[in-house]
């Protein structure tokens, strides 16, 4: 029976990964979780485990969380095999045990990628991410001070594609969903959130070449055009991030004289 | 000074690129390739008088197949050098995986379906190219509509149909994923265009698998 309003709490079968290290072999641990709120997140429902562990003084598990309101890209939770849940455009924290039927088995397990080195349980080592952005998401020109409103006119269209790819958190949850762990639609993102704004044009070709080659040095598979990211994405973004990485790409590298 | 072919093609990127490139010439290939062969239907002379040109061409059609074989190395080589990257991306696997909709039967099974066709390919070279019955056809002195009986000869048979039909059923789905995701690859997304190429791109790969299946039909109900 699937959880309603007369149903305020399930019990689920919890199977979660247990991994001291990255070295360290890995093994499901189960829990019976008895009298769980509909109400919660799931990471409040973990919450609620580790406590329980903790009184029992056995070892929490590890996993990732910070702002809990589905916009910082930390939780990363691949759940009964779907990176943050089945529920489209949610991430782990926004995740609500009501979207659960009571007596369920649960699995959880951690991002699998070789480039997101499992640190412990559920929590990856995700900073791959953050050495592709240094390679070149960002804008080194000085922009100098806020300019007037409208006196660099940005057409609709480009402002929106250029919100809509912004609005990457950098979860990795398109590396997790990706059948080959590509890191094609972050990089697609990144890439494509500066290309569409003007600040972002004098080092368009020289950031789209750096950040796939750290991409590529970072061990990320080939995309092969599956497109599970997208429907993984937390945030719905789309792969037409990937296609312009693409030409970008190309552009820079084939078409370009220098 | 060439330098940056060698980083272009070792790039992730730039490997998927030669692969959309040379899988769309072949895609060109397979469109000139069936025009060819459906000549078939209307009348023996026609296919004859086909064939006896792409003889004729002499050594520019040794020039032509080397090309194509060019493609083929190339396509595979880099789907090969794809598919064990990919594999060493990802070492510890998923104990519950489930799809969200966005890989289907066709993309899922791109190097299943794409060593099904190279190994039919042998097959049907082998039928056509090197040990068939075209050889000495266009011998001096030789005339009539022999190559169509070729065709007809070389394909009637059980086995014939079952081994066309499934490399063609493999070709077909292969390609349902193949055109659209080459034009991702390629960077030409369109929000008017995009909806147009995925659905054309079935549309040619059931339409090239349908037309080349017809032929082993063709010949089994003769």
């Amino acid at each position: 029976m699937s959880a309603n309003e007369h149903d305020e709490t399930i019990d689920l079968t919890l199977k979660v990964w247990r991994q001291r290290s990255g070295g360290a072999p890995g093994q499901f641990e189960t829990h019976e979780m008895k009298g769980v709120s509909v109400h919660s997140s799931f990471l409040e429902m973990m919450d609620v485990l580790n406590a329980t562990l903790v009184r029992a003084g056995k070892e929490p598990v590890v996993f990732d969380h910070d702002c809990r309101e589905g916009i910082c890209g930390s939780c990363s939770m691949v759940i009964n095999g779907q990176a943050h849940g089945a529920e489209p455009e949610t991430a782990t924290c926004q995740l609500h045990m009501r979207k659960f039927r009571s007596g369920e088995t649960v699995f959880v397990e951690p991002w699998r990628a070789d480039s997101f080195p499992v640190i412990r349980d559920l929590m990856v080592d995700r900073s791959a991410f953050d050495r592709v952005m240094s390679a070149g998401g960002y804008v080194s020109a000085n922009t100098g001070s806020p300019p007037d409103a409208n006196a660099t006119p940005i057409s609709r269209e480009d402002s929106d594609q250029a919100m809509d790819a912004a609005a990457c958190i950098g979860c990795g949850a398109c590396v997790a969903a990706c059948p080959n762990s590509s890191a094609m639609l972050f990089v697609g993102a990144k890439v494509s959130h500066l290309a569409r704004l003007p600040q972002g044009q004098p080092e368009r070709e020289r950031r789209v070449v750096a950040m796939v080659q750290a991409m590529d040095s970072e061990g990320f598979g080939n995309c092969t055009n599956h497109y599970e990211c997208s429907k993984a994405c937390p945030k719905g973004i789309g792969v037409d991030v990937i296609a312009q990485l693409n030409r970008d790409y190309i552009k820079a590298t084939v078409v370009r004289s220098n | 000074m060439f330098t940056w072919i060698g980083q272009f093609l070792s790039s992730s990127i730039g490997k998927k690129t030669t692969m959309a490139l040379t899988g769309l010439l072949l895609v060109g290939f397979l469109i000139a390739h069936l025009a060819g062969n459906l000549l078939l239907y209307k009348d023996p002379e026609a296919f004859e008088a086909y064939a006896r040109k792409l003889h004729d061409l002499g050594p520019f059609l040794y020039v032509l197949e080397l090309g194509l074989l060019a493609l083929f190395v190339g396509h595979i080589a880099f789907a090969v050098r794809t598919i064990v990257e990919n594999r060493k991306a990802r070492h510890s696997k998923y104990a519950v995986q489930a799809d969200r909709g966005g890989k289907t039967l066709a993309s899922a099974t791109m190097p299943l379906t794409g060593t099904i066709v190279l190994l039919f390919l042998f097959w049907h070279l082998i039928d056509f190219r090197f040990d068939g019955g075209f050889k000495g056809l266009f011998a001096d002195g030789a005339s009539g509509a022999g190559a169509a009986d070729v065709v007809w000869n070389t394909l009637g048979g059980t086995a014939h149909m079952a081994v066309y039909l499934l490399g063609i059923a493999a070709l077909t789905l292969h390609l349902s994923h193949a055109i659209q995701s080459a034009f991702q690859t390629l960077g030409l997304r369109h929000p008017k265009w995009t909806p147009l190429i995925e659905r054309g791109g079935v549309a040619l790969a059931v339409l090239l698998g349908l037309g080349f299946a017809s032929i082993p039909f063709a010949a089994a109900i003769r």
